[in-house]
């Protein structure tokens, strides 16, 4: 740079003896003793700078160029679609009825799926093992609302006690207000530790699963292959216990959920 | 070593920069002194809110993890004080140190005398009478909701006066009777601030008044919530950054006694800074109902934000080259450096934090509370802790009393501002996995909320402990400052400066560098764009304060403009949705009362379109489920679950007991018990005046004009019924349950994001009294037009009317 600037370098370094004063040239410029170096910008400074300005145009033409599927709501749409191929490729859309519900009664893998939407949406109400809080007990042999096993599909969608219990229809999907009566069908007569009195009346038993749909290999796409086989013997005394109406067979009726759980 | 420093300071004020003399053109010379009293002021002013504002804090961060400990206390309840620690931190421990700085520094880059000493003293005592009542309001539940704007219309109306009436005012008059004739960068800075935080304050805070201490904004949903956030993030950038970068211009060459690193860094970062930041707030909403385009904008531009910020991080850490051995003996230095490596570490991990699936993760979750943190503690906190220990000696004029007390701070709130963050990136992190983790069938893998903060539980500990470091650093400064102040002389000595008075017309020249292509044989164009990356220009624009402020405004409004007016004027933005209806009296009642107690700090009301957002809280929120929202209620954390499906989700009784005692319905939780709802009266006769007040705002309300009290009365009546068919008391107290507060909030609660899913026609009324009875409706399918969780449509207003 100019002579000017080295002398005044000079000077500077006179005035501060310490360490050292860059040689860098100064700008002249005083305030209040505050001198300023006239520096160029750093190189990697101003070209990522460059860099981050120009990113803008191919990401604002890539995602709002107005080429279709790339909007959020796309996005989500195929992520959706995917989380069902997911979970229910295997049943696709089961309509809502009692037969169903009996049918999952017997299928451990998806009484765990069950127990998912259960813990998602019922437990503040029902309690973390279903004996009930605010809600009744589900683990008894008494009910309010339910009186044969496809109740809990009706109670499910549409509510019942003028609201405290709330309807589910347009929070949960046909699947999961199927999978999550089933799921509670499946507490019945567990009486877990704690639970509420009994509340509503005793009803008869449910009706046994069928039998004959039951593979082991028919459960593991929906639950991963690490719990099908296990599952299969408690889906088994499941089904066969689930109608009988002795002590020793409500232990086995929570054979199931114990299982379930341990795959948690 | 202060002494030195001293030397440095006062060897300048007597002697003029003989150099910029002959520029000024003018031979009469002036003799005046600087006004450090109120320096003073606001220094100490500074410390004793800093105090206050990280005890406050460490006080909500016990009640995180002792929730149970306010005993259902409404006033020190964790939604009603977390704003008071916010706006404690900014407003009244930032704030003050700001004025400190500016007050300091302007007057001696200035060579003059604030303007007027009377101004001066308004600003700093309407100043400290916005932060009392601010410390009384909010307490009480008198709040706007916008996160850093909670303060009620009058309290605004008075910071707009002393902001821009006294301080403002003052500064800009110091500005144009200076005798210096160029402004340096500091004072680009303190302009910015001025001029946008005016801007901001004033068209976020723009209401309709509902008696003195209440009020709805004019904006509703997405507007709100982009006018918000236009707001909440500018102030990060115009009150907590661009003042603290005026702060580190001035403060840190001269504690480091060296020439700043670069003049034409300076101006570029000054204003790509300016001009860029405005733009950047909607990236505080990406994923929610804003459009897309605007969240999209505000990612790009805080991409580009990254390198403007550096600029001022490597202009002053560049600065101390050659002095870094000053650093480890000098406290002021070593708070500046870690503070403008914070304030590096902040502004590099905002842009990241602004990149959409990189916030999808962090948003609602704790890292956005460390990263604030970083920011407050590490670059404001250390920054204004450095300035004060350098203004200690200078300001009472005698030794600062321990230079190793002021060492000791340092480490304390070193270590401190590591022990709170670094256990909350974890939390927030540990957080945002949680939510969204699916396990191998598609399912959540922790579908209970409460799962994932006792998960977190024992980093919020962690931080106590950090901000117990960071408390006890700042007691330690107290003490420092007291002791320095007892060792002051008797009276303190007013220095008298001379300095020439600036001419009417500048006799100087402005830079006009030669172009290197000069004679190249390049396009005129060319040469042109070589000398104006010179930046001879600027050279003139510092010299006409009054244009310099203008263009900063232009900069900042036109920035703004961009993004507002086609917030507002595209109806695309906001899909009509026929369903929605404005929220009944009583709701809207029971909104205030959830607005009053701050039930945003910890509840979101806006699901993302994310496979496992959806599926734990229920269909994504719609722009067009927010038009009657005054002020919107998204919030920004979720320390409890989403709530804007809430409606309808529990029964009214469980809402009843939850708000009793939270942790009878689930043990973990972490909300305080809000047992005074249920005890405290409605005023029905105040009803009128919020619907009355919703109906200017465009709630198209018909009979609710007249008879809002009955409506409401008869909607609590049923609610309440409700409560008592489920189990719930008749009496609460001496007082029936449906007058209860609380049944006015659970009104509102049962309302939120049901509208979605109601069918406008009669059949819903039916269908809510027919709900018990099963299986009425055979439709299986998923259908919008499902009628039975709609429980408020207009039918269903008209049946509570008729039979209450």
């Amino acid at each position: 740079m100019s002579s000017h600037q080295q002398d005044h370098d000079a000077s500077v370094h006179d005035v501060l003896p310490e360490d050292h004063v860059p040689d860098d040239p100064l700008t002249g410029h005083n305030y209040d003793g505050i001198e300023e170096f006239d520096n160029p910008l750093p190189g990697w400074w101003k070209w990522l700078f460059i860099a981050t300005i120009v990113f803008a145009f191919p990401y604002l033409a890539f995602y709002h160029g107005g080429a279709p599927g790339r909007t959020l709501a796309d996005s989500y749409d195929r992520a959706l679609a995917a989380n069902m191929e997911l979970q229910f490729a295997e049943i696709g859309e089961v309509r809502a009825d009692a037969e169903n519900v009996v049918k999952f009664l017997g299928k451990p893998s998806w009484l765990a799926f069950g127990k998912t939407v259960f813990k998602s949406n019922c437990t503040s109400c029902h309690g973390e093992e279903g004996g009930g809080k605010v809600g009744p007990n589900l683990t008894d042999d008494y009910y309010k609302n339910v009186k044969k096993i496809g109740d809990f599909i009706t109670v499910m969608e549409n509510g019942a006690g003028a609201g405290a219990m709330p309807a589910w229809k347009n929070r949960l999907s046909t699947n999961e207000i199927v999978l999550v009566s089933s799921y509670v069908a499946s507490l019945r007569n567990t009486n877990v530790a704690g639970g509420m009195a009994p509340l509503g009346q005793e009803i008869p038993p449910w009706p046994e699963p069928p039998e004959e749909e039951e593979t082991p290999s028919d459960q593991d796409a929906g639950s991963g292959p690490d719990n099908g086989s296990e599952e299969t013997t408690g889906s088994d005394e499941a089904s066969a216990d689930a109608e009988s109406d002795d002590p020793a067979a409500a232990d086995e009726t929570s054979e199931p959920d114990k299982t379930t759980e341990a795959s948690q | 070593m202060a002494t030195a420093e001293r030397d440095l300071g006062a060897s300048h004020d007597d002697s003029p920069a003989g150099k910029n003399q002959w520029e000024s053109g003018s031979d009469v010379l002036e003799t005046f002194s600087y006004d450090d009293d109120i320096s003073r002021k606001f220094a100490v002013a500074t410390i004793v809110w800093g105090l206050v504002a990280t005890l406050a804090g460490l006080i909500v961060a016990l009640l995180l993890v002792l929730p149970t400990a306010a005993h259902g206390l409404e006033w020190i309840s964790f939604g009603r004080l977390r704003p008071l620690h916010t706006n404690a931190a900014i407003f009244a421990f930032a704030g003050n140190a700001i004025f400190a700085a500016i007050y300091y520094s302007t007057q001696r880059l200035c060579k003059a005398r604030m303007w007027s000493d009377v101004l001066s003293r308004l600003h700093f005592w309407g100043w400290q009478a916005i932060i009392v009542a601010a410390a009384i309001t909010l307490p009480l539940g008198i709040t706007q909701s916008k996160e850093y704007a909670e303060l009620e219309w009058p309290i605004d109306l008075a910071i707009a006066v002393v902001w821009l009436g006294f301080f403002g005012v003052n500064f800009f008059m110091t500005l144009i009777r200076r005798r210096e004739r160029h402004m340096y960068v500091a004072l680009w800075f303190y302009i910015a601030t001025i001029v946008t935080v005016t801007v901001l304050h004033v068209f976020n805070n723009l209401v309709v008044p509902l008696g003195l201490w209440k009020s709805y904004p004019i904006y509703a949903g997405v507007q709100d919530a982009f006018m918000q956030w236009w707001y909440g993030h500018n102030a990060v950038a115009f009150f907590l950054t661009t003042p603290f970068l005026g702060l580190m211009y001035y403060f840190l060459p001269k504690a480091a006694n060296r020439p700043v690193f670069s003049y034409k860094l300076s101006i570029i970062h000054f204003w790509s800074l300016v001009f860029i930041y405005i733009w950047a707030g909607p990236h505080h909403l990406h994923y929610t109902a804003l459009p897309e385009w605007a969240t999209t904008l505000g990612m790009l531009f805080s991409l580009m934000l990254w390198m403007p910020s550096w600029g001022g991080m490597i202009n002053g850490l560049f600065t101390l080259r050659g002095a870094w051995q000053k650093v480890s003996s000098d406290p002021v230095l070593k708070f500046f450096v870690v503070g403008i490596t914070f304030y590096g570490m902040s502004t590099f991990e905002g842009p990241m934090l602004s990149i959409k699936s990189v916030n999808g993760l962090s948003h609602y979750t704790d890292w956005t509370i460390a990263h604030v943190h970083s920011g407050a503690l590490g670059w404001n906190g250390m920054m204004t802790f450095g300035m004060l220990y350098w203004l200690a000696p200078r300001l009472f004029q005698t030794k600062l009393w321990s230079t190793g007390a002021a060492s000791q701070h340092f480490w304390l709130a070193t270590i401190g501002i590591l022990l709170y963050i670094v256990p909350i990136y974890v939390a927030g992190l540990t957080q945002g996995l949680m939510w969204r983790a699916m396990d191998s069938t598609g399912q959540l893998m922790y579908p209970d909320f409460v799962e994932t903060i006792q998960a977190v539980q024992w980093m919020w500990w962690l931080r106590v402990l950090g901000g117990v470091l960071y408390v006890s650093g700042i007691v330690l400064m107290c003490i420092n400052y007291l002791m320095t102040w007892m060792s002051r002389p008797s009276q303190y000595e007013t220095p008298v400066h001379q300095a020439p008075r600036l001419a009417k017309n500048y006799a100087g020249k402005d830079p006009h560098p030669d172009s290197q292509l000069a004679g190249a044989p390049v396009l005129n164009l060319a040469q042109s764009l070589d000398r104006w990356a010179k930046m001879g220009w600027h050279r003139r624009w510092e010299r006409l304060p009054v244009r310099f402020t203008v263009l900063t405004t232009i900069a900042v409004v036109i920035a703004s403009l961009f993004e507002i007016i086609p917030t507002f004027l595209i109806r695309g933005n906001i899909p009509t949705i026929a369903t929605v209806r404005p929220y009944t009296p009583l709701e809207l009642a029971g909104r205030d009362i959830y607005v009053a107690e701050g039930c945003y700090n910890c509840h979101s009301q806006m699901i993302r379109p994310m496979v496992a957002e959806t599926k734990r809280y229920g269909e994504y929120s719609k722009a067009g489920e927010f038009i009657y929202d005054h002020p919107f209620q998204w919030g920004s954390r979720r320390i409890g679950p989403d709530l804007a499906r809430e409606g309808a989700k529990n029964s009214s009784y469980w809402h009843w007991l939850h708000l009793e005692n939270p942790q009878a319905i689930n043990e973990q939780s972490v909300m305080p018990s809000y047992e005074h709802l249920l005890h405290t009266t409605i005023d029905f006769d105040k009803i009128p005046e919020r619907v009355y007040a919703a109906a200017q705002l465009g709630a198209p309300y018909d009979q609710e004009l007249e008879q809002a009290p009955e409506m409401a009365k008869a909607q609590a009546e049923a609610i309440a019924a409700e409560i008592v068919s489920q189990g719930g008391p008749v009496l609460q107290g001496e007082m029936m349950t449906f007058d209860t507060q609380a049944v006015a909030l659970i009104a509102y609660l049962q309302r939120l994001g049901t509208d979605l899913f109601a069918t406008p026609e009669a059949p819903a009324a039916e269908a809510v009294e027919e709900a018990t009875e099963p299986a009425e409706q055979p439709s299986d399918e998923e259908s919008e037009d499902v009628a039975q969780s709609a429980i408020r449509s207009d039918s269903v207003r008209t049946r509570l009317v008729a039979n209450p």
